[in-house]
């Protein structure tokens, strides 16, 4: 049965025993520190990616042709259908004439000839160029799209999407494979410092043991003692990690000013509670394994 | 109390260390396991609070086959049994009072019942004037003194010890002994494996000569003799 007085020696012991053991607290600490570090970097590398990704998929355009022969009442029908759409933010008309303006910038291209257009002739249909608000909607949109009479065709530049697509599931499935292999490592790690610990403490669980010391009973010290190891290895991952993510922001934003990465405080608060959660698992399981066979803690006499 | 039926114990490398035991101790006696090494004392006493298994056999304590027990049932046959070893097994960053009270908080005793327990446990041993000292601080009767003290802060029904006097002078030794025979005359029955020919022949106990692992001699008031 366990009580306050129980829970009470077990906290005790648990600081106790970190204290004592200085260096192998240090050793594990460090490990799960380093480990939660690279992890959270991993994370908030993939997570800033995302986001610019996603900001870039949200910038692009997507570009609906009308039929040649579209009058204007046709054009304006066709503009406020498509400005009911809720995917869509914004629109803008380019009829014929400006189209060709655009082209006509340079007027020297001889392409444009070979197409058919000069300033007297004009094959161009009127175009709707238009903003999504999300890029996970596009799909949707293209099919809505399809279904408004006078459309002829839609451009949005699928492959770019695919590959934005790719980039990124590409970018979860690595930081997942980096996450648990370093997960495994460092429980590897942990579980061999802890077995040290228990090696130095064998006395201690040998007297428990002889006393009558159920196996829970004798491992709740070292349950907590991971426990607490691990909630300090995440704080002090996560202060490097915030200090390294603000610098390498300001480095990036004087290095390469397109590129604006920042991520919402709802992540950083997410990723924090996952580097704590990633901690307390790796210290308390290290600490589980370590005492599975509490009978080899026994004593040749 | 104790009750062992054909106990043997053969180890993974052959070696036989128990060989049919049959025996009966009853609650309150005060038992000498005598014998030379490798005899099987230590597998003997192991076995009675299962840290060994028997290979074969059937041991039953206070009425309960231990051998059967559940692993889970292990520590509450041990809260009733009181352990102490040759060589003195304290923890050296706590006080004699930490090292005593340690018997009672590992098995979740409440504040109150550690105090009452851990003082009259420091009073039997005559220690309670060194109750915070370190282990380093005492001489070898006085760690023996705090493992007893440890071994009886929970008023256990078996005592068992095995060279317990192993380490210590002649002199001291007596006092250990007369330790031992004052927990006993309180109705702890005591099991003690020993290699000590006075104690032996002085207190004149029972006496059971294990030779390779069979009982060659079980005498009451008997003497260190096993030939």
């Amino acid at each position: 049965m366990v009580n306050f007085s129980s829970v009470k020696f077990f906290v005790s012991e648990a600081v106790t025993n970190c204290r004592r053991a200085g260096l192998m607290t240090f050793i594990t600490i460090s490990t799960i520190s380093v480990a939660l570090l690279l992890m959270g970097g991993f994370l908030l590398a993939t997570l800033n990616m995302e986001s610019f990704l996603n900001r870039m998929r949200e910038e692009a355009l997507v570009t609906a042709f009308m039929i040649p022969d579209a009058d204007s009442d046709q054009v304006k029908n066709v503009k406020m259908r498509i400005t009911s759409l809720e995917e869509v933010s914004s629109v803008q008309i380019v009829t014929p004439d400006e189209a060709a303006k655009e082209l006509f910038l340079d007027p020297t291209d001889q392409k444009l000839l070979q197409i058919g257009i000069s300033s007297q002739t004009n094959p161009l249909p009127t175009t709707i160029r238009m903003k999504i608000r999300s890029s996970q909607d596009i799909d949707g949109l293209i099919r809505k799209l399809k279904d408004i009479p006078g459309i002829e065709s839609i451009t949005y530049g699928e492959e770019a999407f695919k590959q934005f697509q790719g980039l990124s599931e590409l970018l979860w499935i690595g930081s997942l494979l980096v996450i648990i292999l370093l997960g495994l490592s460092s429980l590897f790690i942990v579980y061999n410092t802890v077995r040290l610990t228990l090696f130095m403490r064998r006395e201690e669980i040998i007297i428990m043991r002889l006393v009558g010391a159920t196996n829970w009973f004798i491992r709740w010290p070292f349950i907590m003692e991971g426990f607490l190891q691990g909630i300090a290895g995440a704080i002090i991952a996560l202060i490097l990690l915030l200090i390294s993510y603000r610098f390498m922001l300001t480095r990036l934003s004087i290095l390469i000013p397109f590129f604006t990465f920042d991520l919402e405080w709802g992540h950083l608060i997410k990723l924090s509670v996952k580097l704590f959660l990633m901690g307390m698992v790796l210290g308390i399981s290290g600490s589980l394994l370590s005492l599975r066979d509490l009978r080899s803690f026994s004593r040749n006499y | 109390m104790i009750e062992l039926q054909s106990v043997t114990k053969i180890y993974p490398n052959g070696v036989r260390a128990l060989n049919t035991i049959n025996l009966l101790i009853q609650a309150g006696d005060f038992v000498f396991l005598v014998g030379p090494s490798g005899a099987g004392k230590s597998t003997f006493l192991r076995i009675l609070f299962r840290e060994e298994f028997p290979t074969e056999g059937k041991i039953l304590v206070d009425g309960k086959d231990i051998v059967s027990m559940p692993e889970s049932r292990v520590p509450y046959l041990r809260r009733n049994m009181g352990i102490v070893l040759q060589d003195f097994q304290l923890l050296k960053h706590r006080t004699v009072a930490e090292n005593v009270a340690f018997g009672l908080r590992v098995i979740g005793a409440s504040e109150s019942v550690i105090n009452d327990r851990l003082q009259e446990a420091l009073e039997q041993v005559g220690l309670s004037h060194k109750r915070r000292m370190f282990p380093d601080e005492l001489s070898g009767g006085e760690q023996q003194r705090v493992c007893i003290a440890r071994a009886i802060v929970s008023n256990p029904l078996i005592l068992i010890t095995d060279e317990p006097t192993g380490n210590l002078d002649p002199m001291i030794s007596m006092e250990i002994m007369q330790l031992f025979l004052e927990i006993n005359a309180k109705g702890t029955t005591v099991v003690m494996a020993t290699h000590n020919h006075n104690i032996v022949n002085k207190l004149r106990k029972r006496v059971i000569a294990l030779v390779d692992g069979r009982i060659v001699k079980d005498e009451a008031g008997g003497t260190y003799a096993y030939e």
